[in-house]
């Protein structure tokens, strides 16, 4: 009864080819919107950026924090 | 396009950074340079300014956050983690550890697992000005020492209020106006001459100590920055004075 939690760890997928890295807060991942548009923000697991499409930002994750500042955001390409 | 409130006001292209009068554009990236600086001796730095004061000022506010473990805490210049710590330790439901500046957020995760608060406690790095966080979402919003440097505290008031649901309410302790006349040139003596000596003996910085010092005499007094909250919206705005007025908790409802 009590002892069925904390044992999921094998639900982690394994197949991405990035370096090991914080994993980002899957609360925050699911409530940040872009700063500038307030619009939502979507996750590029393979770059670990959050993409602002309306703000044509991509704001980075260091060491699992996200970095919601314009002046760190990367452009994106037209 | 940003949503930031505009005020009818003429806006400065000036605006004050500590006595000093700079390029608005320019007080941001000044500020984080005195928090970069000041990050890893913020906490004794506090203790020494403020004879260990600050953590009795901190216990009251978290007290007068209201933690309950079904609210959700945003900690705006949360900094090394002072009062997110103090809202888990004390039953609040999850936290949000907001800061522009990575550096001090870095020292408030490493003690965040050295006190064992990281499952409900999320990091992030923002500008309290222009917030990453969905209308409605949060139950309390806090602010401890963080308004003061901010160069458009309107902005961080209306964001604020943005974010919080109605019935939340928005807390603010900063240092104020001493309301004790007989007292304020000992406090002029501490803050001018023995703090940037502190912060050169303990932090290697006069000159961020300085600023703080400063930054603390340009701050809107207690009536000033209710009026703001009040501008901005806030409901039931109060304010109480802490030791005699060194500092003060301003809160408003969203209603």
């Amino acid at each position: 009864m009590s002892d069925t939690k904390g044992e999921d760890a094998d639900e982690v997928p394994a197949s991405d080819a990035a370096p090991p890295q914080q994993a980002v807060d899957p609360r925050l991942l699911e409530i940040l919107v872009c700063p500038l548009t307030k619009q939502p923000l979507v996750y590029d697991r393979t770059r670990n950026e959050l993409i602002s499409r309306a703000a044509g930002l991509a704001y980075p994750i260091r060491g699992g924090i996200p970095i919601m500042l314009p002046d760190e955001a990367r452009p994106l390409d037209a | 396009m940003s949503n930031k409130a505009m005020t009818d006001e003429t806006v400065s292209d000036q605006t004050d950074f500590g006595f000093r009068a700079v390029p608005r554009a320019d007080k941001k990236s000044l500020v984080r340079e005195v928090f970069a600086s000041v990050a890893p001796r913020y906490d004794l730095m506090n203790d020494l300014m403020s004879l260990g004061i600050h953590r009795v000022w901190k216990q009251i506010f978290v007290t007068q956050l209201d933690p309950r473990p079904r609210r959700r805490l945003l900690d705006l210049a949360g900094g090394t983690g002072d009062i997110s710590f103090a809202w888990l330790g004390r039953g609040g439901g999850p936290a949000i550890l907001s800061d522009i500046n990575p550096a001090m957020l870095e020292v408030g995760r490493n003690r965040a697992v050295e006190r064992g608060h990281v499952a409900s406690l999320s990091f992030l790095v923002a500008d309290a000005e222009a917030l990453p966080i969905p209308s409605g979402s949060m139950d309390v919003v806090s602010m401890a020492f963080g308004l003061r440097n901010c160069t458009d505290k309107d902005a961080v008031l209306t964001e604020a209020l943005r974010v919080l649901r109605p019935g939340g309410r928005f807390l603010c302790l900063e240092f104020s106006r001493l309301e004790i006349a007989a007292l304020i040139p000992l406090y002029e003596a501490w803050s001018f001459q023995v703090l940037p000596r502190l912060g050169r003996v303990f932090a290697g910085d006069a000159e961020s100590y300085q600023y703080l010092a400063e930054s603390i005499r340009m701050f809107p007094d207690q009536q000033a920055l209710a009026g703001m909250m009040r501008t901005a919206g806030f409901s039931r705005v109060a304010v109480r004075n802490l030791s005699g007025g060194i500092a003060a908790i301003h809160s408003g409802w969203k209603l």
